[in-house]
């Protein structure tokens, strides 16, 4: 196990953009998504430090005027990575003016769902997509409606922000969010990308999004997640997306459930992101 | 912005825009000329479709030579006893068909619009069993570097991968479905898999809220260097593009002209071109009516398959 995680560190070491960022892939352009990964997996392990300080320092520098985090060097426009970036200011524990200007960023942002269009078009057309869009929750850009998936990722940002920001602030956009996450749920007890039924037919779940919508929800012990979480082991044991099972070792951790990594013969797979998931489900860094 | 415009940029939010369409008017002429468009008969998976490829190729002038070729398949979703992605022998035939026809570079590329672990769809779908060296070919859309292109519908740009904008062609290996939304997913709506989750997410709701519609269009304009190859082996009816039910209806469509291509898989359908608003909107740089189209080896009526269409496409039925 500790050989496994050591060459995974190795890895992202090895693979670091020279502008301190990580592609997708190696060798490929820097992104800020899988660079917060990446620095969540680095994060604490004194043989990255150098490693951590270029990333953050890029991370940092991708912060646009209105708060907000671009996703990339190329795309110059907000994104649901701030949702990372401000998590990434938690675990680091820097709460300065970038910070809150991230944290203002996201609870400025909702779907577009909420908005009165919106809602209108759902009260002579309800039978079309069914949800309740009275909830304010993510989207993955500004004036796109909302998704489990940024929705996951900012209730983890905002209630590690908790910590540091007035809370008050932040309680109703959280309570909102989880809310959101709760009524997409699919029949079938897990979640999708965000939609449980259209045209009258269920849709079926996925791992991953299961895995991150139970991340959101998180921390709060008022919800009974018993029947989501047993839903979220099942896919653990049936599923051979190493990219789900990593999300899913993330999440289920974030609930105190450990789980075996793969097993430890498997090779470190070429996909930068799932590298680092398994790091982050391994030390438990979101937890 | 037109009534239905306003209902579909609304509803679009969480799903997409589900209003049917009402055209009536008839379809623009297109460009000079006519364009070639091949059905050829393939009544499963098992047919030799190395050969038909080759004759559908002869039939339309295909010239790969020399070229960077990304081949697109529609990579969705998977679940077993379904006909919802392109099918693996397709693919593989048409990897193939593309090395004999002297292509310099042939890559395989999707970036799928609901699931993340795109290599995951791929093993499901068995693309990485089926085809040799899937991963070497295959490139993740919705993960690859991306560059800007100005202007997309009223967007000041839209950012698109690179690797689909290097190419010299891209082939559309689309499915023949029904799609719940746009009315029939074909070589055009394909497309959408060129847009890269990283930028846009999963699913794409930027294509949404700019309307369907008008995104296949504009798509269909960014990407003019294509080549289409529809899989109508087993299509898909109902209420597509993924919880609707298999079609057999024996086929393969080809052609450069992605307008001509879809409109004559329309027909094939059962369905009138003439109804469905991207159809309309692509129309000036393609053939979509019946005489500005050639069409080649098998007839329309000779392979028509009515396809079952959920009831805000009926009045789309062809007589």
């Amino acid at each position: 196990m500790k050989d496994l995680l050591a060459s995974r560190l190795d890895f992202l070491r090895t693979v670091q953009n020279p502008d301190g960022g990580w592609g997708f892939f190696p060798g490929k352009q820097s992104w800020l998504e899988p660079t917060a990964y990446a620095l969540m997996a680095l994060h604490g392990d004194p043989a990255s430090s150098q490693h951590f300080e270029r990333g953050w320092m890029l991370m940092r520098s991708w912060q646009l005027p209105d708060g907000s985090w671009q996703p990339c060097a190329a795309v110059r426009e907000p994104h649901w990575t701030t949702a990372l970036s401000v998590t990434l200011h938690c675990l680091r524990g820097v709460h300065d003016d970038s910070f809150r200007r991230g944290v203002n960023w996201l609870l400025e942002t909702s779907g577009t769902e909420n908005g009165l269009k919106f809602r209108l078009v759902h009260k002579l057309l309800p039978s079309v997509v069914e949800l309740d869009p009275s909830f304010k929750a993510w989207p993955w850009r500004p004036g796109n409606s909302s998704w489990i998936e940024p929705t996951a990722h900012a209730l983890v940002a905002l209630k590690k922000a908790s910590s540091a920001q007035a809370p008050s602030l932040l309680r109703d956009r959280i309570s909102s969010g989880e809310k959101m996450i709760l009524d997409r749920r699919c029949s079938d007890g897990g979640w999708n990308y965000g939609n449980r039924k259209i045209l009258g037919t269920e849709l079926p779940s996925y791992p991953e999004t299961t895995a991150l919508a139970l991340l959101g929800l998180a921390g709060n012990r008022a919800l009974d997640l018993a029947a989501p979480l047993a839903v979220a082991r099942r896919y653990w044991a049936s599923t051979p997306s190493p990219f789900a099972k990593a999300w899913l070792r993330v999440s289920l951790r974030s609930h105190a459930i450990a789980l075996e990594p793969r097993e430890a013969s498997s090779l470190v797979p070429h996909d930068i992101m799932i590298n680092a998931l398994e790091i982050i489900g391994s030390t438990g860094v979101l937890a | 912005m037109r009534r239905r415009g306003f209902l579909k940029a609304g509803i679009a939010g969480a799903g997409a825009a589900h209003l049917g369409c009402s055209l009536q008017e008839s379809l623009p002429a297109g460009p000079p000329g006519r364009s070639a468009v091949a059905i050829l008969k393939a009544s499963s998976y098992a047919a030799d479709l190395l050969s038909l490829l080759r004759r559908g190729a002869e039939l339309c002038g295909l010239d790969a030579k020399g070229k960077r070729v990304l081949l697109k398949p529609n990579l969705v979703e998977f679940a077993f006893n379904t006909a919802i992605n392109t099918h693996v022998a397709v693919i593989a035939a048409a990897v193939e068909r593309f090395r004999s026809l002297g292509a310099a570079e042939i890559l395989i590329g999707e970036g799928p619009g609901h699931r993340r672990d795109t290599l995951g769809l791929a093993e499901d779908a068995q693309y990485r069993r089926g085809i040799e060296k899937f991963d070497a070919l295959f490139v993740d859309l919705n993960r690859d570097d991306v560059s800007a292109l100005s202007g997309f519908a009223d967007l000041p740009r839209i950012y698109l991968p690179n690797t689909a904008r290097r190419v010299d062609l891209i082939v559309s290996l689309a499915k023949m479905k029904t799609h719940h939304w746009a009315g029939a997913t074909l070589s055009m709506k394909n497309f959408f898999g060129l847009v890269p989750g990283s930028v846009y997410g999963w699913p794409k709701n930027q294509l949404h809220q700019i309307g369907i519609d008008r995104s296949i269009a504009e798509l269909h304009r960014v990407f003019p260097r294509s080549f289409a190859i529809v899989d109508g082996i087993v299509g898909m009816e109902g209420n597509g593009p993924i919880q609707g039910a298999p079609k057999q209806t024996g086929v393969l469509v080809m052609g450069g002209d992605l307008v001509a291509v879809d409109s004559t898989c329309c027909r094939i359908m059962g369905i009138d071109p003439q109804r469905l608003e991207y159809v309309h909107l692509a129309a000036e740089r393609g053939h979509a009516r019946a005489d500005g189209i050639e069409q080649r080896a098998e007839s329309v009526a000779s392979v028509r398959t009515d396809y079952t269409l959920i009831d805000s496409f009926r009045t789309f039925r062809l007589p």
